[in-house]
């Protein structure tokens, strides 16, 4: 398998997906960063639950894209040069798509990461009140890439089933429009239903705004455990059922 | 080990139709055998079925005397080759790192890349983009990507579609080295009868998804023999000459048709239909080629 690992590497050189990656981020860089200038400094003190609110929201909109063309970047090079018929003569077929699923989640990594790394700049420049407490980093950190991970295999799947990546890149963008829309759902069944309704669903920070004095506070709210693990369910049941039809599907 | 390559009664079926039925691949080691049949025959699922990437419905398959199976299948197949329909390449890499992928993933030694692309005549286009290639540079580059790992068995499905006439003629020189210089055992597809006219020794004409001929090319071209067509005023004399001969012989009109002979037998024969009043206006040779060989074992026109 580290062979397979070692050959990915070099096939996904000059692919852009790492530019990609930076360019989403810098997106999120710009966007957060304009938001944070229109905050009123009383309020920027606050601003890790700030940004705790606003980074998924987001990310509730980029993220499906950049996953999507991330997916379609990783594999239809295979389809596109009709490579899987060589590749499965020399590596097992299962390894082919755990190794572009687990290509895929290491750009996923670096995105988050990035992010995260963003907050922490930002709260310093901008001069957040207090450090970001351990617990909402790792939540905020389950919040995202949980989510991310689901909506990047089922798009690794969609890119391995067409030749044309349109459907997948469509598919990408249907999931921002409906993840948006899910942050107006009321909690409950509808959302669990829906992939990416599953970043609004794992939210773990409440918004109060208070209309007279134009201000929003924001508090902490259990996180929700049982939409994680209805979430992990869906993708470990999506990645079986996912790679069982890559299986069988006769080249 | 008599066969390199070996099935028993392969079948693959879609729906209800068969693909491949009941077929029975024999292929000695250190030959060219050409898989020969028209566009839907079978050719292109039988060389699937050989490499793991179509499951058959029935039937076994040995390579290299092992029986394959999903637990030894990458181990039989790290010792073949393979090029299956149109070439496979990553386009936004060069050729060398196409094939430096391939070459990783067999285990084989870095310095094969600069003999394999001696072998097909690429190393000037080497350090280009594969998406700029030709066609013809491509299926080259398959071929190459195909030899590395030094492989006892080559498969190649219709390795000259779309070339032009001097890629056809590079190719099959190429493929035709191959088991005298290197040893390699090539099964190549094809449903141009020429071509594999040129390359093989033995074939397999296979059609409907069955094996409708086997054996070696020579013995097909024997098939092909002639026959002599005597055009009579009195066919009724001599078709009592040809009974007492015992000879065999088909009528048509005022033609009557026998097999090809040597000179001396055919003199003896004319003599003997003229001595009875067959009245003999003309006597043709008629040559039988491979194409009505392939016509009246498949009942189709084959490309030439």
């Amino acid at each position: 398998m580290w062979r397979e690992w070692k050959i990915e590497w070099m096939k996904v050189q000059r692919r852009g997906i790492g530019l990609l990656v930076f360019l989403f981020w810098g997106v999120t860089a710009l966007w957060s960063t304009w938001v944070l200038h229109g905050v009123p400094k009383s309020q920027l003190e606050d601003g890790f639950r700030m940004m705790i609110f606003q980074l998924p929201l987001m990310d509730t909109i980029l993220m499906p894209t950049m996953l999507a063309m991330t997916a379609s970047r990783l594999c239809d090079m295979e389809v596109k040069g009709n490579t899987l018929k060589l590749l499965c003569t020399m590596e097992r077929k299962e390894h082919i798509f755990d190794i572009k699923l687990l290509t895929g989640v290491c750009y996923l990594t670096l995105f988050v990461v990035m992010q995260m790394g963003m907050m922490v700049v930002q709260g310093a420049l901008y001069g957040f009140v207090g450090s970001l407490q351990p617990r909402q980093f790792f939540f905020f950190f389950l919040q995202i890439y949980v989510v991310s991970v689901g909506i990047l295999l089922l798009q690794v799947i969609l890119s391995f089933s067409f030749e044309n990546q349109i459907l997948p890149l469509a598919a990408g963008l249907f999931g921002s429009f409906m993840g948006l829309f899910s942050w107006f759902f009321p909690k409950g069944f509808l959302k669990k239903c829906i992939l990416w309704s599953y970043y609004s669903d794992l939210c773990f920070m409440i918004n109060d705004w208070d209309r007279e004095a134009g201000t929003v506070t924001y508090y902490d709210a259990p996180f929700d455990f049982l939409s994680l693990g209805i979430l992990l369910i869906i993708v470990a049941a999506g990645y079986v059922a996912g790679k069982k039809y890559f299986l069988r599907k006769e080249l | 080990m008599k066969y390199l390559v070996e099935t028993n009664s392969l079948c693959k079926q879609y729906g209800n139709k068969f693909s491949v039925k009941n077929l029975n691949l024999k292929v000695r080691p250190g030959c060219v055998y050409g898989f020969l049949g028209p566009n839907g025959a079978g050719k292109s699922t039988t060389m699937k079925m050989l490499l793991g990437l179509v499951k058959p419905t029935l039937g076994e398959i040995q390579i290299f005397g092992k029986e394959i199976r999903e637990k030894n299948r990458m181990e039989i197949l790290r010792a073949t080759g393979s090029l299956i329909e149109s070439p496979s390449y990553y386009g936004h890499l060069s050729g060398r790192e196409n094939l430096q992928i391939v070459q990783t993933l067999k285990g084989a030694e870095q310095k094969e890349i600069d003999e394999v692309l001696s072998i097909v005549r690429m190393e000037g286009q080497q350090k280009k983009k594969v998406r700029d290639y030709s066609l013809g540079m491509k299926q080259r580059l398959g071929l190459a990507a195909a030899l590395l790992g030094r492989p006892k068995l080559l498969l190649l499905d219709e390795p000259t579609n779309g070339l032009d006439p001097a890629g056809i003629q590079k190719m099959r020189e190429l493929i035709s080295d191959l088991p005298k210089h290197y040893g390699i055992t090539v099964i190549v597809s094809s449903h141009l009868l020429s071509e594999i006219d040129q390359m093989a020794e033995d074939v397999g004409i296979i059609d409907k998804g069955r094996m409708i001929y086997q054996g070696s090319l020579r013995k097909l071209h024997d098939k092909a023999k002639g026959s002599i067509h005597i055009h009579v005023m009195n066919p009724a004399a001599a078709i009592s000459v040809l009974r007492e001969q015992k000879e065999d012989y088909e009528q048509n009109g005022k033609v009557l048709i026998v097999p090809e002979r040597e000179d001396i037998r055919l003199a003896e024969l004319i003599a003997r239909l003229a001595g009875k009043g067959a009245q003999i206006t003309r006597v043709v040779e008629q040559q039988k080629s491979l194409e009505d060989i392939f016509l009246k074992l498949t009942g189709k026109q084959v490309s030439l």
